[in-house]
C-alpha cells in the first residue's frame, strides 16, 4: 500500500537483508516432508499404467493382498471420489479405463517400502488397449477418440470456464478486442505462422510427499510436501464431504515446487490407503521416474499467430489461436488457458485483437501450473513473431517492440486502461538493451567470432504477467507479541524458495519499526493454527501477505498504543515508539517497555491491564472482476509486473552448437523490498527458462508411451549451463496497491527468455526456429533450407535510447561475471 | 524395483575368481556401481551376488613398463585416471576422456574397468583407449588371457567376458606413448551427460588411429591410417562404417554430421 508508506529514510525494506532459512537450509537441519516418520507409520506405493489408453478388463489383487507385511491393497473400483481444482474430472484412481501412461491403477501400503514395491508387482492388471489421441489439433477433428465421454456430466467453476461437451475441449475461452476485421483491412501486412512446444516437467528437489491419517470419525491429518496448504484441505473436504474443520494440513520445509504442487496430488490416495489400513498414518513418496509422468507436467502449446501491421511499425489487428494440450485431465491447465488467454499477446497494444484459447484432452500426463503459467509457452510464440513481423516489415525489432509496447493510457486484451502505475516495460526494454550493446558488436565480439568461427547474435524481448486468481483471493497475517518483545508472525504462503518469507519479516520489521531480529516467521504451516491464505502461486504472495502483514503490524502498535496510554496518562496520539518501548512524543523519558505490555501489563501495586498482544491483518484483492464468457471483458489483474530479456548468443554456423555469452534480465518490481531477493528469482528464472528454451521437454512413442521419464534423457540445466555474464537489473514504477510500492516477480524471469535465445540465434545465423527446445540439431536442420543471417544483432538501425522517455528510475541489483 | 541380494566382498583374487566360478550368472560384479545399481534399480538385472571387487589390492593402481607399457587395475577410478602423474604425461588422452565422464560425483566413484565392461556404444572411456590399441586382461580360476578390445565388444552392452570372468586390467603397449591426440564428445548439456556422439584420435610419425563413439552397436576403431594420409580419406572409411541411430538423443543423419565434423576438426588440429 503504497501511498501509507514514506518514500525515503526505510531502514529493511530495499535491503538484501539474508533469507531467515539460510542456516537450516545450509546445515541440513530444515525438516521435509520426506524427513517425516509418524508413529505407526506405513508406506504405500502406486501401481502405474503401462499404456496412453486402455479399458481395464480386470485388476487381481489377491496375491499382493497375501504378501506377509501389506496392509491395504486399493484400486479405482472401490473409490467413488472425483477430484479436480476447476473441472472435477479425475479419479484418485483410475476407474474402468486409463487416460495417460503414468496414471494410477493401483496402490497398496505395507509396512515397508520394500514390502510395498514388492507388492505391486504382483497386481496383475489386464487392460484393453484403445487408440489413443496424442495431438492437440487431431483431438479437435470430429472422429477424434474422446478422452471424457462425460464431459458434460462433469461439475465444474462455471464462472469462468466453458467445457464443450462431446469433444475434447475442457474449456474454451474467448477474448474479443475492438473490430478485427477492420483492423486486417487497415493493415499493410498481414503476417500469421505457428508456434509449438512440448510438455515439460517442473523437477523440483524434492518430489512430491505426502503422509495421510484418516482416524476414527472422520479426522483427516496430513502432513504433505504442498504450496497450498488451504487448497489441499478445501479440495480435501469437497471431494470426501467432510467438513472443513475435521481436517489438518501441515506443511513443513518444501524443497521446491514451481507450480507442480499448488494442487492437490498425493493427500487423497495417501489418506485412502491409511483409512484402509485401520487409520494408521500412510506416506506415498514418488520416485524421480514417477514425477515424469503419475504427477503432472507443464502443458504442450500449439499458438497460431495472424498479425495485420501498418508500414509504421504499428500492429493494427491480432489474431490469436491456443491449443493446449492438457493431457488427461484438466487440473489447472483450464486457468492457464484463460490467464494466458488474457496475455496473449505479450507487452504489446493490440487495438483490435481477437484470440480463442481452447484447453484440449490428450491421453498424455496432465499439465498443471507450472512457474508462468503458460506465459512461457506462448511468449515463445508472441516474441518469436514479433522478430518475425519486424524483419517482414524492414524494421528493428527492438524499435517495433518500443512502439508498440504498452503504456499508460494503452489498453489490455481484456479492456483494462494501463496507468502510470502499472509499470514501465519500455524502461525494462531500454535497460537491457543498453546492457548487452544491442545492435552492434563490441571490439572484443568482433575478436571473438574472428578467434572462434561462430557467429555472434543480440536480441531483446519483453514479458508481462499478471496474476491468475479468483477476483476475491484473500489472505491474512497474525502478528503475536511474545513475553521478550518480539514478534512471531503466521500466515500460509509456503516458503517454496522464493524467499517471501524473509521480505515479508522486513516488511513487519520496517512496520512496527521493530530491529529485524525481533521479528521470528516460523516456516512450518498447519491449518489448525495458522490463519487462512489461498495459495503459493501467481506471484501474488508478496502483494497480498505484504499488504495484510502491514496491517497486522498497524493493529498491534494501535492495541499496545491502547494500553501504553493508560499506563503513561497519555492519548494515544501523543505516543510514539521505537524498537523497544513507547514513550511519550514530546517526554521520551516517559516510557513502557513493549516486554511490560506483551502479555499484560502489571501496574505497580500488581494490577493488570491489558493482556496478550496480538495483531491482525488482512487483505483482499480489490477491483477485480469475472471475465465476459464472450468477449473476455473485465478486469482479471491485481498487478502487471513487466519484465525484459538481453541476449547474447554465439553460434556455431556449421554445427549449430551455440554458447549463450550474456543474458540481462530487467523487471519493474515496483519496489524490491529485497535486492538479494529479485536477483536470486531473476537469475533462477531465467536459467529454468534456459532449460525450456534449449532442452527439456517430453518425447513419447507412437502410442503415447513416455520415452524419456528421467536424468538420463531429460536433461535441466547445471551450474556449467549458466551463461558466461549476467546483469539482473530492477526498475521501480511503484504499485499502488503493492506493499511499499512492490509487485510479484517469482515467475516473471522464466517468461519470454526462450524467445530471446529464438531470436538472437536467428540474427546470428538466420536458423528459422518455431519449435522450443531449440537444439544445435534443429539449427542445424534449419540451416540446411539455406537461410541468410542478418547482420550481427540487427535487421534495421541501432535504436537510439535517448529519445525514449524516462519515467523511473533503474537500479543495479548486482552485476555477475563468471571466471 | 526394490530388489534382495547378497554383497559379497572378498579380499583376495582368488576368493572371487571362485565366487564367480561357483555362483556364475547368477552373481554381477561391482566396481564404481555407477552403472550396476542403476541397472538394478531399474530392474534390469536381478543378481543373487552383487560382488565388490574394490576390496582386492592388487587391481588397482597404475603402472608403466617399457617392455609392457600402461598397465591399469580395475578398479581405477576417472578421478584417478584424470590425475595420475604417468597417465598425464605418457597417454593424456586416457585423462582427457576420464574427465569428460559424468559429473564429479560419478568420476569419484566410476572404474575404468566397469566403463569398459558396460560396453555401452557410447562409453566414454572406449574410444580413447581403442584408439590407444588397448588390450584388456581377462582372469578365471582356469588362467588369464589378454583380449585385444578392438575385439572385446560384441555387440550393444555385451562382451567376450564369461560369466566366471573378471577383467583384472587394462593394458596399453609402450607404441604410442605420448602420442598427440584429440578427442571430441557430443552432449546436450554443459554439464554432466552421455555422448551422443564421440570421436577420439592418435597420432604418431607415422599411425593416425580413429575411435568413434555412439554411432554403431559398440564403439568401433577404423582400421589404421598412415600418419599423412588425406582427411577425405579418413571421412571416407568413417562414413562407411558409422551407422548410428535416430532416437531421443538425437537424429542419425546430426550424429553423422557431428561424427564427421569433429573427425576434420581433430585432424586439423593434430
Amino acid at each position: 500500500m503504497f501511498e501509507n508508506v514514506p518514500d525515503n529514510g526505510l531502514k529493511y525494506v530495499g535491503k538484501g537483508v539474508d533469507r531467515i532459512d539460510t542456516v537450516e537450509k545450509l546445515t541440513g537441519k530444515a525438516l521435509y516432508t520426506c524427513d517425516w516418520l509418524v508413529p505407526g507409520m506405513l508406506f504405500g506405493k502406486i501401481k502405474t499404467s503401462p499404456h496412453a489408453r486402455a479399458r481395464i478388463i480386470k485388476i487381481d489383487t489377491s496375491k499382493a493382498e497375501k504378501l506377509p507385511g501389506v496392509h491395504a491393497v486399493i484400486t479405482g473400483n472401490e473409490l467413488d471420489y472425483r477430484m479436480g481444482l476447476y473441472l472435477v474430472d479425475k479419479h484418485i484412481l483410475a476407474k474402468g479405463v486409463v487416460r495417460h501412461f503414468g496414471e494410477a491403477v493401483a496402490a497398496v501400503s505395507a509396512e515397508s517400502w520394500e514390502v510395498a514395491h514388492h507388492a505391486i508387482g504382483l497386481i496383475d492388471v489386464e487392460y484393453e488397449v484403445l487408440e489413443a489421441v496424442l495431438d492437440p489439433v487431431e483431438a479437435l477433428k470430429e472422429d477424434a477418440p474422446l478422452v471424457h465421454p462425460d464431459l458434460g456430466k462433469y461439475d465444474h467453476v462455471r464462472e469462468a470456464f466453458t467445457p464443450v461437451p462431446g469433444t475434447n475441449i475442457a474449456n474454451r475461452m474467448k477474448y474479443r478486442k475492438g473490430d478485427l476485421e477492420q483492423g486486417f483491412r487497415e493493415a499493410d501486412f498481414i503476417i500469421e505462422r505457428r508456434y509449438t512446444n512440448p510438455s515439460v516437467q517442473h523437477v523440483p528437489m524434492e518430489t512430491h510427499v505426502s503422509i495421510g491419517q484418516w482416524s476414527v470419525g472422520d479426522k483427516i491429518s496430513i502432513i504433505t510436501s504442498a504450496q497450498s496448504p488451504f487448497t489441499v484441505r478445501n479440495l480435501f473436504a469437497h471431494s470426501f464431504k467432510i467438513p472443513h474443520e475435521n481436517i489438518r494440513i501441515q506443511i513443513p520445509y518444501v524443497g521446491g515446487g514451481f507450480g507442480g504442487k499448488a494442487g492437490i496430488h498425493l493427500e487423497p490416495l495417501a489418506c485412502c490407503l491409511s483409512r484402509k489400513s485401520g487409520g494408521r498414518p500412510v506416506k506415498l513418496q514418488a520416485t524421480r521416474e514417477e514425477e515424469f509422468s503419475l504427477l503432472p507436467c507443464r502443458s504442450g502449446l500449439v499458438y497460431n499467430i495472424k498479425t495485420g501491421v501498418k508500414k509504421s511499425g504499428k500492429i493494427v489487428a491480432q489474431q490469436m489461436t491456443m491449443y493446449w494440450d492438457a493431457g488427461a485431465y484438466a487440473d489447472y491447465a483450464v486457468n492457464v488457458t484463460r490467464a494466458s488467454g488474457y496475455s496473449a499477446a505479450g507487452p504489446y497494444e493490440i487495438p483490435n485483437a481477437w484470440v480463442d484459447a481452447l484447453t484440449i484432452y490428450t491421453n498424455k500426463p496432465f499439465g498443471t501450473a507450472y512457474r508462468g503459467f503458460g506465459h512461457v509457452e506462448f511468449s515463445w510464440g508472441i516474441e518469436r513473431h514479433m522478430d518475425l513481423i519486424a524483419k517482414t516489415i524492414g524494421m528493428d525489432s527492438l524499435k517495433f517492440r518500443l512502439l508498440n509496447a504498452m503504456k499508460p493510457g494503452s489498453t489490455t486484451l481484456t479492456g483494462e486502461v494501463i496507468s502510470e502505475n502499472t509499470g514501465n516495460v519500455t524502461r525494462c526494454m531500454e535497460a537491457v538493451a543498453e546492457s548487452i550493446n544491442y545492435g552492434q558488436l563490441t571490439g572484443a565480439e568482433k575478436a571473438r567470432e574472428k578467434k572462434t568461427g561462430r557467429k555472434i547474435g543480440k536480441s531483446v524481448v519483453a514479458l508481462h504477467k499478471a496474476p491468475a486468481m479468483p477476483s476475491f483471493t484473500g489472505t491474512s497475517v497474525i502478528l503475536r507479541m511474545n513475553e521478550n518483545g518480539s514478534v512471531s508472525a503466521t500466515f500460509s504462503l509456503t516458503e517454496i524458495g522464493a524467499g517471501t518469507y524473509t521480505s515479508v519479516a522486513q516488511i513487519i520489521a520496517e512496520t512496527l519499526k521493530f530491529p529485524i531480529e525481533k521479528v521470528h516467521v516460523p516456516i512450518e504451516i498447519d491449518t489448525n493454527h495458522d490463519p487462512y491464505d489461498w495459495q503459493t502461486v501467481a506471484s501474488k504472495g508478496l502483494l497480498l501477505t505484504g499488504n495484510a502483514a502491514i496491517l497486522a503490524a498497524i493493529d498491534l502498535i494501535r492495541k499496545a498504543y491502547e494500553i501504553a496510554g493508560q499506563v503513561l496518562r497519555a492519548s494515544q496520539c501523543d505516543l510514539d515508539h521505537d524498537g523497544e518501548k513507547v514513550f511519550l512524543k514530546h517526554h521520551p523519558a516517559k516510557f513502557v517497555p513493549f516486554s511490560k505490555l506483551a502479555v499484560g501489563y502489571a501496574y505497580p501495586g500488581g494490577n493488570g491491564i491489558g493482556g496478550p498482544l496480538i495483531g491482525v491483518g488482512r487483505y483482499c484483492a480489490q477491483g477485480l472482476s469475472n471475465l465476459d464468457k464472450e468477449t473476455g471483458q473485465g478486469n482479471p489483474a491485481l498487478d502487471w509486473t513487466y519484465g525484459a530479456h538481453g541476449l547474447i548468443v554465439e553460434v556455431d554456423p556449421k554445427t549449430g552448437a551455440y554458447t549463450i555469452i550474456k543474458v540481462a534480465s530487467a523487471f519493474d518490481v515496483g519496489r524490491a523490498i529485497n535486492p538479494a531477493a529479485v536477483r536470486g528469482q531473476a537469475i533462477g528464472g531465467m536459467i529454468q527458462g534456459l532449460g525450456t528454451a534449449m532442452f527439456e521437454g517430453y518425447y513419447y512413442d507412437r502410442a503415447g508411451r513416455l520415452l524419456n521419464p528421467s536424468f538420463t534423457d531429460n536433461k535441466i540445466p547445471t551450474s556449467l549451463d549458466i551463461p558466461e555474464e549476467v546483469d539482473a537489473i530492477v526498475v521501480e514504477t511503484p504499485q499502488i496497491d503493492g506493499p511499499f510500492g512492490a509487485r510479484g516477480v517469482g515467475e516473471h524471469s522464466m517468461i519470454a527468455i526462450c524467445g530471446a535465445l529464438g531470436n538472437a540465434i536467428e540474427k546470428a545465423v538466420g536458423a528459422n526456429l518455431t519449435h522450443m527446445p531449440i537444439r544445435p540439431q534443429d539449427i542445424w536442420k534449419a540451416l540446411q533450407t539455406g537461410a541468410k543471417p542478418d547482420s550481427p544483432g540487427i535487421s534495421g538501425d541501432v535504436v537510439n535510447f535517448a529519445e525514449a522517455p524516462l519515467c523511473s528510475t533503474r537500479r543495479d541489483s548486482g552485476k555477475h561475471k563468471k571466471r | 524395483m526394490l530388489q534382495t541380494f547378497s554383497y559379497v566382498a572378498p579380499d583376495s583374487r582368488k576368493d572371487l575368481l571362485a565366487i564367480l566360478n561357483k555362483e556364475g550368472t547368477r552373481a554381477k560384479i561391482l566396481a564404481g556401481g555407477t552403472d550396476l545399481m542403476v541397472d538394478i534399480r531399474g530392474g534390469k538385472i536381478a543378481p543373487a551376488f552383487v560382488v565388490d571387487i574394490k576390496k582386492i589390492a592388487d587391481l588397482k593402481g597404475v603402472s608403466y613398463s617399457a617392455t609392457e607399457g600402461l598397465s591399469i587395475g580395475a578398479v581405477t577410478t576417472c578421478i584417478e585416471l584424470v590425475t595420475d602423474k604417468t597417465i598425464v604425461a605418457k597417454f593424456p588422452i586416457i585423462a582427457d576422456a576420464a574427465s569428460r565422464l559424468g559429473s564429479t560425483q560419478l568420476r569419484n566413484r566410476a572404474t575404468i574397468a566397469g566403463n569398459i565392461c558396460t560396453a555401452s556404444p557410447c562409453a566414454d572411456l572406449s574410444c580413447a583407449m581403442l584408439a590407444l590399441g588397448a588390450s584388456v586382461e581377462i582372469a578365471s580360476m582356469t588362467g588369464t588371457r589378454i583380449v585385444k578390445l578392438a575385439d572385446f565388444f560384441t555387440g550393444v552392452k555385451t562382451t567376450v567376458i564369461k560369466a566366471d570372468e573378471l577383467v583384472t586390467r587394462l593394458i596399453v603397449a609402450p607404441e604410442l606413448v605420448n602420442a598427440k591426440f584429440g578427442m571430441e564428445k557430443l552432449k546436450r548439456i554443459k554439464g554432466h551427460d552421455l555422448s551422443l556422439a564421440s570421436v577420439a584420435v592418435v597420432k604418431t610419425g607415422t599411425l593416425l588411429r580413429v575411435a568413434l563413439g555412439s554411432c554403431a552397436p559398440t564403439p568401433i576403431v577404423l582400421p589404421d591410417f598412415p600418419a599423412n594420409a588425406p582427411l577425405a580419406s579418413i571421412l571416407e572409411v568413417a562414413g562407411k562404417t558409422i551407422k548410428p541411430i535416430d532416437d531421443v538423443r538425437a537424429s542419425k543423419e546430426y550424429r553423422k554430421m557431428m561424427i564427421m565434423t569433429f573427425i576434420e576438426q581433430i585432424i586439423l588440429r593434430l
